[in-house]
This record gives C-alpha cells, structure tokens and sequence, in this order.
C-alpha cells in the first residue's frame, strides 16, 4: 500500500514537471519559429526587363511571390486582400505561385491558389521552377514587392506581423501608403516558407 | 436534534459534492485528452507541413501538438484518476483547460472564433460548483495575456504596440462570464446544502418513527405478556 503511494505520488512529481516545462518550452519553440523572418529578397531597383509579367505604366504594379504548400501563407494573403482593398483600382496586382517542375500536375492548386485567385483584380501566375522568384530575387514565400508607375521599386518585404499570423502590421500599412503616392518605410521583415530548396544556391 | 440534522447535512453535502467533483474531473480528464486529439488534427489539417522549395517537413505546429499538447494533458489526467476530487485536482484541471485553448487557438492561427473555448471551457469549470476554481482559470488567462501582451503582443493582440492595459479589456471579459458563474457556483452549493438538510431531516425523522414505533411494539408486547 506505501509502496503504491509512493508510485503515485512519483508519478504526479514528474508529471508536474513536465507540465511546468511544456508550458515554457512550447512558448518559446512557437516564438522562435513564428518570430524568425524568412530570408531577404535581394530585388532588382527597377521593374526587371526579363520578367514575363506586364508592368502597369500608369499606376503601381504590386508583386506578392507565394509557396502554394506554405500554411502560413494564408496570412500574408489575407493582408492582401486588405492591401487591394484600401488601394488604388487602377493598381495591378500579380500573385505568383511557385511550382517545382518535378512536382505532378495540380501540385500548386492548393486553397492558397484558389484564394489568390478570388482576390479582386488580381493576376495569379504559376511559376515554373520559380523563374520569376529568381527575376525578383526571391526566397520566401509571402515576399511582396511594390513598383510604382515609373518601374522603380518602393516597398520589399512580408506584410504580416509574424508567421502565419494575418492582422494589423506596419508592412500592410507600409504597401497601402506607397500605394496611395504618401511616403512609407518601404521594408517590412518578410515571413512564411522557403522558395528555395535546402542547399540550392543563387 | 437540529444539531445531529445539522451534521447528517454536512455529511450529506459533502459525500455528494466529492461525487461531484470526482465525476467533473473525470469528465475533463476525457474531455483533454479529445482536445489533444482534436489539437494534433487541427494542427495536421492547416499546416501540415513547414516547406523549402520543393522539400518537406513536418511543421512546428504538428510538433507542438504532439508534444505540448502531451505535456498540458499528462498532469491534470493523471489527477484525475489518481487523486479524483481534490481541490489540487480541479485547480491544475482548471489551469490546463486554459493551457488547452490557448494551443488551440495559435494552432488555429489566431482565429477569433476559437477564442470562443475560453467562454466554453469556464462555463464546463462551473460545474465543479467551486467558484475559486473560475478564480484560477481566470488568473491563467489573465497572466497569459499579459506576459504576451509584454514579450509577444502581436500573437495575442493583432497588432505590435497595444496600451499596456489591453490585457484588463480581454480579461474584463471573461470577469463578465466570471460574474454569472460565480454566483451560479455559490448558488447550486446552496441549492444542494438546502436539498442535504431536507434528506438529513427526513432521515432524522424516519429514524424518530422507527424508534417510536419499536418502543410501541415492545410496550404492547409487554401488556400482552402481563395479561
């Protein structure tokens, strides 16, 4: 009978432990990986010459590159629709979702695709092997960039405030600003998946 | 008389109300482990997977639910089995259905709608019939908003700079649910102390009944004898 108690209240010890260490281990474990941003892009200043995509000359053309398999995606193009909303009609807005040549047919048609798509007025173009994230010297998935009417680039970066994380943030604020002709900060920390594959170079 | 009717009650009041106790913790020993369940498949169905070009794996999210959702759930479950009624018990049941809904809702990215657990979970609290321990699951909610409303404001408020009183709107809330609870809390353990002292009453007077009607018999058994 002792020894049973004993076991019991062993095992409640341990399991209070855990309980303590869990709480604090998985906060931190979310933060890191919520908090940390993707890698840079490294764009060229001006709209790049050889991208298949078609320059709006009269009005900014807003580029936002997605990974269609990326969950945390799904926030950046909320924050989108948000940023088509508050900004110019005339604005053009492509988003392009990635596409590994290797991958089966349909790969890419995932509710991330299919809500870019319901966006209003806006382009959705796949990417082959992601051609047009190398043009625009992209990594992340949720990079958005802003070129305004004389193809000159004026906003880089992400437009959620973390990872997977849809709400208020200075990067939408930034894009719709620019958008607008007021003046922004014209970066903003970009967060979601990687373009690239682990050990391939640019 | 009142004070054997008195004690019977309280006797009465507390076998029912460890009964109780001991069937809600049970309960809730269920209910975690299907919210761990439900957690690891939320987090399997919205991000399966982190990527990296056109390589996988699996996501943080899944992990966390596997690992954490195991480390909210082991305590409080094993207390329940092990040590069903105690006041430890429901206070750590309690500080754990919060834990639970707070992974709920950063696996279900931030969603409104699952901030709804929260309400649901303290109204389950309730049926404990303790208000203290609506105390401290409100205290845990509280506390969480306000660390992260400190070190992480953006993964619970939407936005990065919030007043530093933003925690008191979110926790004036749940003290709102908080209010209604308590008092259906102290009013259920009034309800069934009141329903103790009729059946300890009833008891008393069963058993004055008996006695008297033994003492007739025997009276008569007597006359019977002596006639």
């Amino acid at each position: 009978m002792r020894t049973r108690s004993v076991i019991v209240t062993a095992s409640i010890i341990v399991a209070a432990a855990i309980w303590v260490g869990t709480v604090g281990a998985a906060a931190r474990a979310i933060r890191r990986f919520e908090a940390t941003p993707g890698r840079e892009a490294s764009a060229p200043k001006s709209w790049p010459a050889e991208s298949s995509l078609v320059r709006n000359h009269d009005a900014p053309t807003l580029v936002m590159l997605v990974h269609p398999q990326c969950s945390c995606t799904r926030a950046s193009l909320l924050e989108l629709q948000a940023v088509i909303e508050k900004s110019p009609r005339v604005m053009r807005t492509y988003v392009v979702v990635y596409r590994p040549r290797q991958m089966k047919a349909g790969w890419e048609k995932t509710d991330i695709y299919d809500a870019a798509t319901r966006l209003r007025g806006t382009h959705v173009v796949v990417d082959e092997d992601g051609r047009e994230a190398k043009r625009f010297g992209t990594f992340t998935s949720g990079q958005t960039f802003l070129y305004d009417a004389g193809g000159t680039l004026r906003f880089e970066g992400g437009i959620t405030m973390l990872r997977g994380h849809a709400g208020l943030n200075s990067g939408r604020a930034d894009v719709i600003h620019i958008a607008n002709g007021e003046s922004g900060k014209g970066t903003h920390p970009v967060f979601g998946c990687s373009i690239v594959s682990r050990g391939e170079r640019r | 008389m009142s004070d054997m009717v008195a004690a019977r009650a309280a006797e009465i009041h507390k076998a029912q109300t460890d009964i109780r106790r001991a069937k809600v913790d049970r309960m809730f020993a269920v209910l975690l482990i299907v919210q761990w369940i439900a957690s690891i498949i939320a987090a399997i169905v919205v991000s399966p997977y982190a990527w990296e070009g056109k390589e996988h794996v699996l996501h943080m999210h899944v992990w966390v639910a596997i690992l954490g959702g195991a480390g909210i759930t082991i305590l409080p479950v094993l207390l329940a089995f092990l040590r069903p009624g105690t006041t430890l018990t429901r206070h750590v049941i309690a500080a754990s259905q919060m834990l639970a809904s707070a992974l709920l809702i950063h696996l279900t990215g931030g969603r409104i709608e699952t901030h709804f657990h929260v309400f649901g979970s303290l109204a389950f609290l309730a049926f404990y019939l303790d208000w203290q321990v609506i105390i401290t699951a409100t205290v845990v909610v509280a506390a969480d908003h306000f660390l992260r409303g400190i070190y992480w404001p953006e993964s619970v408020y939407g936005v990065s700079n919030p007043e530093w009183w933003r925690f008191l709107e979110h926790a004036g809330w749940v003290a709102f649910e908080d209010v209604f609870l308590i008092w259906s809390c102290i009013f259920g353990q009034r309800e069934m102390a009141s329903a103790a002292t009729r059946q300890a009453s009833i008891e008393y007077l069963s058993e004055q009944e008996q006695l008297k009607t033994a003492a007739l018999e025997m009276a008569l058994a007597e006359m019977s004898a002596t006639a």
